[in-house]
Order: structure tokens, then C-alpha cells, then sequence
């Protein structure tokens, strides 16, 4: 999952914005009415950027911000009708083993890092041009779905960092030295995000979002999993406007 | 003024590397007498910094914990978990080890006390002292905190260099100068005073495994003996390539060069034993312990096609006595690397295989293969009918039963 986020987060350039880039299978259509998601694990992390630029991780803040994201998320699904399970451990699942859970993950991580290369960081494929997003996780996902009864699996990714003091001092100082020529924004702060959705019918890659905000200038935020009203945030800037997908909208638009 | 301007630079920046130079290569041997645990039984973090990298940590060990490259030997890895609580020092007990089917030469201790060990490691080792060596050095790390320092190092000086440039940045752009050339400088400097401390921590870390192998009864001069197989083994293998041993420039590595750290362990040895002790290195307990992996860490040693390693490798493991695997896999070597002359040389290994009672199946199936190639076929037969006998039920059983089918050809 890190090494996943790690080639998606060189994709988007650090400006201050928020973005989100999202790609859907050409038949996506996202799910609504009762449906049963499981997210696998979401690897949630946390930190402080030192003066020098180092990020420092923070177990309560993870801590604080993992609870709060999975509460939104929660939230955010009920109110689409589904129910969401949230697992946290690999052996939590009485049908499957954690060994296959590890498994699940491992090939999501390997697809996930085709996706990022080839949708997100330039190398397009010739083969998968106008054709959403296809990639899949094949049978291995299918029977995962069977075993465990789930509809959807969601493999999420989040980090925020927050700029330390002794940073945004030194960053108030380069951009003041912009007046005498000597121009040295720092930034470092900010959020990175992606989510991933699975169905498990198919075991195809279904959806795929990447969120990242950020700024060029030290101690400026755009907003903070800390807090419960920031995670719902992300988790509405991630998760909250999944379009579908080319056929589906066509579809929907050549109807009067 | 530009010129002015980059001699002042160099000379600043070679300030900087005299410094270090100093530094580096003098370092001065740690004690082991002045190495202390800083830990404790049960050892938790308190400090935020320390807690966030425990947190992070937890991840990376249920990773690696459900790696499908770890070796699940139980037996075997009960006797490494018994090994680190042995030689582990206070913290014995709270320390996990997982074995990697990786065939080099390496181990790494994470911060929150789980130790990787590589395959490759085990069998390098002639002994359980060596081992053991190993073992407490990698136990040393995380008893001295040595990756909580290491970051806390670094965040320290990178602060000072981000600080310190941003300062001379502005200054220099107020008194209309640029000052890119010396901030590059200075950054060097920064990365070369990393290495340094990095280095220091090593250091630490084998006085600190030295003194805990010899208060366990091992005998301390194993780990530098380690060292100085290491140091051999990579001349050879250079050698075999018409290469020369690559050696870093100590300025720019994470660890003091094997030979500097063989020779501080030769003097803490020389420290540490005590006269008239009896040290006890362990080695039949070593070799029952790894006795049922021995023949695939060898399989997968001559597979990485290095003739010079592998050579010296055995070469080494023989000084204790040859015996049919080591001759058989002495023959895998020159097999795999097939210049010419190596079939011979194979097939010597093979022949010296067979005269050993333990030597494994397949010593005996390239030993009739190679009698075979050699006309001697009436031999080739018996040896093959041998390979037969001890492994029936081999992948190519079928085919080596129907050329033993074949009617002898006529002279």
C-alpha cells in the first residue's frame, strides 16, 4: 500500500489545491440500494514535517485520524444504503485466512502499482486507451467474495502532514526573501489519499480515486483527519462523487 | 566575485571534508566494557517521536511476519528464537527473529526489536558462536536504540542545514551573491556527518555483540573471525570475475569497512576472554539445528552462479570436514558455470561426492550422467541405478529408467 501511494504521490504535482483524479470501468455504476463493502485495512498515517523536511509519524494523531475516517466512512456508506465492515486485522474473518487476506492484499498492491503507473504517472498503454479503467483482480477476489458474502472490497491509503513550527518559520522567511531576490517557498504539509473498489462478483477493479491537497507555502491547511469534521471531508472529496462509468453515463444520457 | 566566491566555497567545503575525513577513518575502537543497555525488560516507548515509529513499525512486522519468503521450519526457528534469547541481553525475551529464504550474506534489526535473518547468513556460519555473533550484534542495535538516535541524528542536522542555508541564502541574496555552489556544499557535508553517525552506531553495535557473545560463553574472537570470511570470500569471488574487491570509500558508507571492524573485534576479543574460561562454539548443535536446510541453502548459494563465493564458501564450511553434500555441490559450481574444463571439474566433485556415505541422490545422478558423457557407461549405469534406489519417485525417474532400458551399444 505505501509503495503504491509513494508512485501515485510523485503523479500529482504540489500546488496549493486540492485534487482528485478518478477512473471507473467503462460498466461502473456505484453502488447504491443494500449492498455489503468491505474495506481491507486502511492504512492511515499521520505526521509532523520537521524544519529540515523529514516527516515524523505520530501514533496518537494516526491513532485519532484512523478512528475518525473509519467512522466517517461508515457513516458516509449507511447513507447510501450499504453497510460497510471495516477490517483491521488480517485474521479477523472467520471464512477466509489471514493468509489469504495477505494474498488479497499483496495482488491488490501489484495492481495498484500498474494503475498508478500506467493511468496515473505518464506511461499510457496503447492497449488500454478509452477503456476506463480494466484491470482486475481475477478469480482469486471472486472467491473471496463468495467465501465471506461481501459485494465490494475498498483498499484505502491516507496521510496527512502537518508542517511543524520551526518550519513555517523558516518558510515565512524564504518567501520574505523573495524581496531581495532570494525566493525559498517550503511546503510539506498536506494530504494524500487514494481509494480503490473492488467488486467482488467480477474481481475486477471497478473505481480508483487519488485526492491530494497541498500547498506551496508552509502552515497552510486543507483540512485535518484529525478531527472527525476533517475526515468526513476526505472521505467526501475521496469517496463522496464517484462518477460512472463512459457506457453507464451514455447510457443515462441517451435516455430523454 | 563569482570565482571569489567558489574558493571560498571550496575552501569551506573541503573544511568540511577534512573534518570528516578525520573523523571517519580515525574513528577509535568503541570498548566493549562501555556499552550499557539503555533498555530494559519490556521495553515500551514513552518519547512521541519513538511511539510513531513503533506504530509504523507494527505494519511492517505483520508484513514481513506473513511473508511467503520466510523459511517455516519449526524446529529451526524455535532454535533462532531461543538463540536471541539467549545472546539478547535484557531485552531477550521481547525480540522476534524471522528467517528469509534470501541467499546473502546480511540480518537487520527494525526498531521495535523484530530481527530479520537472511538465509544466506546461516550458511556462511561455521559455528553457533558465529551465529550467536550475529545475532547479538543485530540484538546490540536495538538494546543501545540505536534507530530512535539515528532519526533523531538526522532530524537534527537536516533542521540545522535547512536553518543554515535558508540564513546564508538570504544573507548572501542581500549582499547580492549567489550562494547555490556552498548550500550544495554544506549539504554534503550534512550527508557525510549521517554516514559518520551511522558508522559510530555499528561500531557500538559490534562491542556490543562482542561483549554479550563472550558473558554467554561463546568465544568472542568468532565475530571477528565472521568478518575476515567475509573479507575472503569477497576477494575470491572479485578474483573469479578478473575483478578487484570492490572497496567503498569509508567517507561514503553506512558501515565502517569489514576490515576495520574485523580488527576492532580482534582487540575487544582479546578484551573480553577470560583466562581459563572454557568457551564452547557450539558447532553440532549448529549443524542439527540447520542439518535439514543445509542442502538448499547450498542449492540456492551455487545457483546465484558467483564461482569465486561459493567456492570459498565451501571451501570454508570444509575446513570442519568434507562430506558428500559439500563435494556434490563443489561439482553443482563448476556445472553451472560451464567454461571449459568445468565438466571435469564437475565431474570430479560428483566422483569425490559419491565416496561419502551422506552424499544426496542427486550426486549420484550427475555422477552416472557424467560417467555416461565419458564412455564409462558400464559405471554410469550402476550409479544411476543407485539414484534410482534412493529416489524413486524423482521428476525424471521415468526417464532415466528407460535409458537404463536401452541395450549397451556395441563396441
Amino acid at each position: 500500500m505505501r509503495v503504491v501511494a509513494f508512485a501515485l504521490a510523485v503523479s500529482l504535482s504540489l500546488s496549493a489545491c486540492v485534487q482528485t483524479r478518478q477512473y471507473a470501468d467503462l460498466q461502473f455504476t456505484p453502488p447504491q440500494g443494500d449492498y455489503k463493502l468491505i474495506v481491507m485495512r486502511p492504512d492511515v498515517s499521520v505526521g509532523s514535517v520537521t524544519t529540515g523536511g523529514m516527516v515524523e509519524p505520530r501514533a496518537d494523531w494516526t491513532e485519532a485520524a484512523r478512528a475518525n475516517l473509519i467512522a466517517a466512512l461508515k457513516a458516509q456508506q449507511a447513507g447510501r444504503g450499504g453497510n460497510a465492515r471495516i477490517l483491521s486485522r488480517r485474521d479477523e474473518l472467520t471464512q477466509v485466512s489471514a493468509e489469504n487476506v495477505a494474498e488479497l492484499e499483496r495482488l491488490h498492491a501489484a495492481v495498484g502499482n500498474s494503475i498508478a503507473l500506467h493511468k496515473y504517472l505518464g506511461a499510457y498503454l496503447p492497449t488500454k486507451r478509452r477503456r476506463g479503467l480494466d484491470y482486475t483482480l481475477g478469480a482469486d477476489a471472486v472467491s473471496f467474495g463468495r467465501a465471506t458474502g461481501y459485494d465490494y472490497a475498498l483498499f484505502m491509503y491516507a496521510e496527512d502532514k502537518f508542517v511543524s513550527t520551526g518550519r513555517v518559520a523558516l518558510g515565512v522567511l524564504g518567501v520574505a526573501g523573495c524581496i531581495i531576490g532570494f525566493c525559498a517557498p517550503m511546503g510539506g504539509g498536506g494530504q494524500f489519499a487514494y481509494a480503490s473498489l473492488v467488486d467482488l462478483k467480477t474481481g475486477e477493479v471497478v473505481w480508483f480515486n487519488v485526492l491530494q491537497t497541498g500547498s506551496q507555502v508552509a502552515g497552510i491547511k486543507f483540512g485535518d483527519i484529525r478531527t472527525p469534521e476533517g475526515a468526513a471531508q476526505m472521505v467526501e472529496r475521496l469517496l463522496g462523487r464517484m462518477k460512472p462509468g463512459r457506457d453507464i453515463r451514455r447510457a443515462m444520457d441517451a435516455r430523454p | 566575485m563569482n570565482s571569489l566566491v567558489s574558493r571560498r566555497a571550496m575552501l569551506a567545503g573541503s573544511g568540511v571534508m577534512a573534518a570528516s575525513i578525520a573523523t571517519g577513518v580515525a574513528a577509535a575502537r568503541i570498548l566493549p566494557s562501555a556499552m550499557v543497555p539503555l533498555i530494559g525488560p519490556g521495553y515500551r516507548p514513552v518519547d512521541v517521536d519513538e511511539r510513531g515509529l513503533w506504530q509504523q513499525y507494527a505494519r511492517v512486522e505483520e508484513e514481513i511476519a506473513g511473508s511467503n519468503l520466510l523459511i517455516k521450519d519449526q524446529a529451526l526457528t524455535r532454535y533462532l528464537g531461543d538463540l536471541i534469547g539467549k545472546v539478547g541481553g535484557p531485552a531477550a525475551k521481547d525480540m522476534r527473529i524471522y528467517l528469509a529464504r534470501i541467499p546473502d550474506f546480511n540480518a537487520v534489526m527494525f526498531p521495535t526489536g523484530f530481527a530479520v535473518v537472511f538465509s544466506g547468513l546461516l550458511l556462511r556460519m561455521r559455528n553457533e558462536a558465529q551465529l550467536a555473533g550475529v545475532v547479538a550484534h543485530e540484538s546490540g542495535h536495538f538494546l543501545r536504540k540505536h534507530q530512535i538516535r539515528q532519526w533523531r541524528d538526522m532530524r537534527r542536522k537536516t533542521d540545522i542545514f535547512s536553518i543554515l542555508a535558508m540564513g546564508v541564502g538570504v544573507a548572501g541574496a542581500g549582499a547580492g551573491v549567489y550562494i547555490g555552489d556552498l548550500a550544495q556544499l554544506g549539504q554534503l557535508g550534512t550527508i557525510l556527518s549521517l554516514l559518520q553517525y551511522n558508522r559510530t552506531l555499528e561500531a557500538e553495535a559490534d562491542a556490543m555483540g562482542a561483549r554479550l557473545l563472550a558473558e554467554n560463553g561463546y568465544p568472542p574472537v568468532e565475530m571477528a573471525n565472521t568478518w575476515q570470511q567475509l573479507i575472503d570470500e569477497e576477494k575470491l569471488s572479485a578474483k573469479y570475475r578478473r575483478k578487484r574487491r570492490r572497496r567503498d570509500i569509508s567517507l561514503f558508507s553506512t558501515h565502517p569497512a569489514p576490515e576495520a571492524r574485523m580488527a576492532d573485534l580482534k582487540v575487544s576479543a582479546r578484551e573480553l576472554t577470560v583466562p581459563g574460561r572454557v568457551y564452547d562454539d557450539g558447532r553440532e548443535r549448529y549443524l542439527r539445528a540447520i542439518g535439514d536446510i543445509r542442502s538448499m541453502l547450498l542449492d540456492d548459494q551455487v545457483k546465484l552462479n558467483d564461482p569465486g563465493a561459493s567456492q570459498y564458501i565451501i571451501n570454508t564450511l570444509a575446513k570442519d570436514g568434507w562430506n558428500g553434500l559439500l563435494r556434490f555441490y563443489e561439482g553443482e559450481i563448476w556445472r553451472l558455470r560451464n567454461r571449459a574444463g568445468d565438466q571435469l571439474r564437475a565431474a570430479q566433485g560428483y566422483a569425490a561426492a559419491v565416496a561419502y556415505p551422506d552424499a544426496p541422490p542427486d550426486a549420484w545422478r550427475w555422477h552416472g550422467f557424467m560417467l555416461f558423457k565419458q564412455g564409462r557407461t558400464a559405471e554410469g549405469r550402476v550409479a544411476l541405478t543407485r539414484y534410482l534406489a534412493m529416489k524413486p519417485n524423482a521428476p525424471d525417474a521415468p526417464f532415466v529408467r528407460q535409458m537404463l532400458a536401452q541395450p549397451e551399444p556395441l563396441r
